[in-house]
């Protein structure tokens, strides 16, 4: 197993959102979190990144509790997290945001090797790679946070909401792009707004409510199940 | 092919920082020429070392958010450490006027009022601002602006309760027959300040431009969230980054000894001049500091000449007070946030 939480209880202060949440990743899995607005997704993904410290429980990574510890200390067990924020640097260029992508990395070849194949898989990027991060569109600026996480040549990565914001062109390439990763052997956890399409490409779910596991399984058994559709699909 | 080139320079020319570089470079020419060579020597000199205590502001600012009212005090620390251990050497140079020292020992005081600069920085970190980092939830910049006044005030009053309230100076660092450059006679305290400060703002520019841990610090500065997410230890970066820019001050401390005494209150007059440096050029990039503080320094220089000294607060102080009003991200800052907004 690679990614295993347990019980987790998280919030902001005293604000608590996070209520047992359990859940199990294995390596080459592609796992999705779906669940109305507020109901957690968010913070399960920012606690398992260590940018929030959770109350109770564990996460064990690849054997590692790695329980409370800081978002760099994370990063550099081969956790890579693409936030809904972006989080880009804005006065770099985009060949310095993904430069700094591979911070973990310190051999310059390997470095080159992982920006090249990013350049692959997003010729755009390579397009673009001396503007400033900060002049992109939204959709660009997606593409080089997905592009920045996998520089670090992660086992898992952690993408929260991916289409947010995008027009659904962009949304294809850039869940086009995480089936590249997956077919690359990389483990990936998505959370998403868009339920059909994020059951439609990942094996299994996890449905988050209030800030629990309401269902979980299959994600074509999950996308039939008559709750989901009821609350979700509007069907 | 050319023509662009022409096109862009006239743009650039036409922008707040081609018109004001060029506006001051022609001031500094035309009062060069009327009043004698000197006063351009006064303003390199001044801006030099104006450049290492605002590329520090601008550190502590632009990275960290805080509106460091103590840099001063490190620009003292510096001082008083180059003077203890200047005094030293300078009787042993008495004694032994062929020694290496000669010609050695001022570049050792300096260097120690680098480290001890730092040194100073890295004990601030771990004693004032990280405990305040790890309990402030909001209200961060007003907060450590207040920790920083009260840090000045706590090392003004260490310094007179230890060391005492009188001028500790040196008469100068390396003896020997003035430089003459154009008629103007500049000592070679002078001139070497000038290269120590040219050298290490060049220094810090290519680190914090092509080294892995300069763009971390920048990264930081940006976003640090996106920081923490790529791996970038923030605890370590912060550390850095105070005890660099505390560094910068000191060494101007230090290299200026010969100029500025050490008394506990000597980091008052850099400081200001540095945030008048950092208003005026808007945070966010250091050549823009390096520019701001020739600006700052010419304008020093200009007005003790034409209007009289003493005055060389007040116009300055007249100008930020414009510059805030019409232009508050600086004259460098169009495309970076305005100072204190993060």
């Amino acid at each position: 197993m690679l990614l295993e939480v347990k019980n987790l209880n998280a919030g902001y202060g005293y604000l608590q959102i996070l209520r047992d949440v359990s859940l199990q990743i294995d390596k080459g899995e592609y796992v999705g979190i779906v669940g109305p607005n507020g109901a957690g997704k968010s913070t399960t993904m920012k606690t398992i990144a260590g940018l929030i410290s959770p109350m109770s429980g564990s996460v064990v990574f690849n054997g590692e509790d790695i329980t409370g510890l800081s978002g760099s200390a994370v990063a550099k067990k081969g956790i890579s997290f693409v936030s809904e924020e972006m989080n880009l640097f804005v006065n770099m260029t985009v060949q310095e945001n993904l430069y700094m992508g591979a911070y973990t990395i310190k051999e310059k070849h390997l470095k080159n090797e992982r920006l090249e194949f990013v350049f692959e898989l997003f010729p755009r990027l390579a397009e673009r790679r001396k503007q400033l991060a900060g002049t992109m569109s939204g959709g660009e600026r997606k593409m080089l946070a997905i592009g920045r996480g996998m520089m670090s040549n992660p086992s898992l990565m952690l993408v929260d909401e991916p289409s947010f914001g995008l027009a659904p062109q962009l949304t294809t390439s850039v869940f086009a792009s995480l089936d590249v990763l997956i077919k690359n052997g990389v483990t990936i956890l998505l959370v998403e707004q868009n339920v059909t399409k994020t059951l439609a490409v990942t094996g299994r779910g996890y449905v988050l409510e209030n800030g629990k596991v309401g269902l979980e399984g299959n994600s074509a058994d999950l996308a039939e199940n008559s709750y989901v559709k009821k609350v979700f699909l509007g069907v | 092919m050319s023509k662009h080139n022409m096109s862009d320079t006239l743009t650039w020319l036409k922008s707040a920082p081609g018109l004001s570089i060029v506006i001051s470079v022609v001031v500094a020419v035309a009062a060069t020429i009327d009043a004698g060579p000197y006063l351009m020597v006064n303003m390199v000199v001044t801006g030099g070392m104006l450049a290492l205590v605002a590329t520090g502001l601008t550190l502590m600012l632009g990275v960290l958010n805080i509106p460091m009212f103590a840099h001063g005090e490190y620009f003292m620390i510096g001082s008083l450490t180059a003077y203890y251990i200047f005094t030293p050497i300078s009787e042993f140079i008495l004694e032994h006027p062929d020694s290496w020292l000669v010609t050695f020992g001022p570049f050792i005081a300096i260097l120690g009022a680098l480290i001890g600069g730092a040194i100073a920085g890295a004990i601030s970190e771990k004693l004032v601002f990280g405990p305040l980092r790890r309990r402030s939830t909001d209200n961060w910049v007003m907060n450590s602006f207040l920790l920083t006044v009260g840090l000045s005030v706590l090392l003004v009053n260490l310094h007179q309760l230890i060391f005492g309230a009188d001028f500790k100076g040196i008469v100068g660092y390396w003896q020997g027959m003035p430089i003459s450059i154009a008629g103007a006679y500049i000592s070679l305290d002078r001139a070497l300040a000038f290269i120590i400060s040219a050298v290490i703002v060049a220094l810090f520019y290519l680190f914090m431009t092509y080294t892995r841990t300069g763009m971390a610090i920048r990264a930081v500065s940006q976003d640090i969230t996106g920081a923490e997410i790529v791996g970038i230890d923030i605890e370590k970066i912060v550390l850095l980054t105070i005890s660099l820019a505390c560094a910068l001050a000191a060494v101007a401390g230090g290299s200026l000894l010969f100029m500025y005494p050490s008394y506990p209150t000597v980091g008052l007059e850099p400081l200001y001049m540095a945030w008048f440096v950092v208003i005026l050029s808007g945070l966010g990039n250091i050549l823009g500091a390096v520019a701001g503080a020739f600006m700052v320094a010419l304008l020093k220089v200009i007005t003790m000449e034409y209007v009289g000294a003493g005055w060389d607060f007040v116009v300055p102080s007249a100008l930020i007070m414009l510059i805030l009003i019409f232009k508050p991200s600086g004259i460098f800052g169009s495309d970076v946030r305005g100072v204190l907004d993060k």
